[in-house]
């Protein structure tokens, strides 16, 4: 499943053409307006990370619907229906929707680090943070695209009710990466985060089911 | 009983609202009457919450007792229900903020788990709305409740513990007691009371009125 979407994925690249696209063109916007100099360190290290996650959920709202609403288009999704187990679906989607994340993760931190001049007192927190806050993005929104990709007017959709379940997470990881950033310990934030991600997996694996066949 | 249920209620709503203001004692530490509006607003909150475990409790019945019709109707109501609760409870919430706090909004954890709340309630109520196939709208509305039921707990217990908040503390606190008049908790019973069967009794006429509109609908096919 996960092999195949990454086959597809390379045919045509319109997921990560967007992703990438939107990601650093988001980022070239922020760092233009606030710059290096835009922001003094104390400012910075309470603004940034929060702006950081808003370029990766928004990102991750451009590209990532697709992983399911192109099945539908392209009405491949009856033959996916009869070729695939469910659970077996959505590990491949979350998976696949997973690699996608981390990639752009990887592309964009690094960059957002140096250009906004951010000082990361523990690395290995960040490294964390990223990991399971990019677990959660791709987790929550998995079953969200499965939704809408039956529903009308999909795009915006898909930010309505993404964002409701994403909420929760995004502040969790914008705590957790604010403490990365100034150097605190984890706290319970991590753990909370884990929980998060646990949960949502599981009930999506549950729930897809029901969602997907008809 | 059934007949006179709706003046039952109004005979009790009417009394809730004159032990609200004058069997109830005033809170000490409260400006002014402010302390009065506890007798609606919790209430208001609790129903709004009670409308969305309702709404989750009736998604399962849908999903698992063979999708009938009534179930799917039931969770959708109490959503709609859940929604208007929930802005009155942000209401009046903000305006006793507002006597407080000196502002009728400052992203105190509660407004913020309450908004995100909100923000759910809507969402669900806009895929209904996208969503023509009578089946296939009920499938995937209870699967994204269901689906919310995974948030509730980090919006009403996690988040609000993360950072200080300035709300009072819950009706029963963390150590499990009640600290609080007797008389003022007499009314917030009674007023709680009040508003779980007010919320059952719109959601009965409510979803009594969708199966008689869909009944016509079917008539004209």
């Amino acid at each position: 499943m996960f092999a195949k979407e990454w086959r597809c994925e390379l045919r045509t690249k319109v997921a990560l053409n967007t992703l990438g696209l939107f990601a650093v063109t988001t980022l070239v916007v922020a760092s233009v307006s606030l710059g290096p100099l835009g922001v003094s360190k104390a400012q910075g290290s309470a603004l940034l990370p929060v702006l950081l996650w808003l370029i990766l959920l928004f990102s991750v709202a451009a590209g990532l619907p697709r992983a399911f609403v192109q099945e539908e288009e392209s009405q491949t999704a009856t033959a996916l229906r009869l070729s695939a187990t469910p659970s077996a679906l959505f590990c491949g989607k979350l998976l696949y929707s997973l690699t996608l994340v981390v990639a752009l993760e990887a592309l964009i931190t690094p960059i957002y680090v140096t250009i906004m001049n951010l000082e990361v007192k523990s690395p290995g927190l960040l490294v964390a943070s990223l990991a399971a806050g990019g677990y959660g993005l791709a987790a929550g929104s998995t079953l969200v695209a499965a939704i809408i990709a039956q529903a009308r007017s999909k795009g915006t959709l898909f930010s309505v009710l993404s964002f409701p379940i994403l909420l929760p997470l995004l502040i969790l990881v914008i705590e957790l990466t604010r403490n990365a950033v100034v150097g605190d310990p984890a706290g319970m934030a991590l753990a909370q985060l884990l929980l998060y991600d646990a949960s949502v997996s599981i009930f999506g694996l549950m729930l897809f089911p029901v969602v997907w066949n008809p | 009983m059934k007949k006179n249920l709706p003046w039952l209620l109004w005979l009790w709503i009417s009394a809730v609202i004159v032990g609200a203001f004058y069997y109830a004692p005033l809170a000490k530490g409260f400006i002014g009457k402010s302390s009065r509006i506890l007798f609606f607003h919790v209430p208001m909150a609790w129903v709004s919450f009670t409308a969305f475990i309702a709404a989750a409790v009736w998604s399962v019945l849908y999903l698992t007792r063979g999708r009938q019709e009534r179930h799917d109707r039931a969770a959708a109501v109490a959503i709609q229900l859940g929604l208007l609760f929930g802005v009155l409870a942000t209401v009046t919430g903000a305006l006793w903020a507002r006597i407080m706090w000196g502002a009728y909004w400052n992203w105190d954890p509660r407004q913020t788990s309450l908004l995100i709340s909100l923000l759910f309630y809507a969402a669900y109520l806009a895929l209904r709305g996208a969503v023509d196939d009578p089946e296939k709208q009920g499938r995937l509305a209870a699967s994204y409740a269901l689906l919310g039921l995974v948030v509730t707990p980090f919006l009403f217990w996690i988040m609000p513990r993360l950072t200080y908040t300035l709300h009072p503390e819950p009706v029963v606190n963390a150590e499990g007691k009640v600290d609080m008049e007797s008389r003022m908790v007499q009314v917030l019973i009674a007023s709680t009371f009040a508003f779980t069967v007010l919320f059952f009794w719109m959601h009965n006429l409510q979803c009594r009125l969708q199966a008689l509109v869909a009944r016509r609908e079917e008539g004209r096919e």
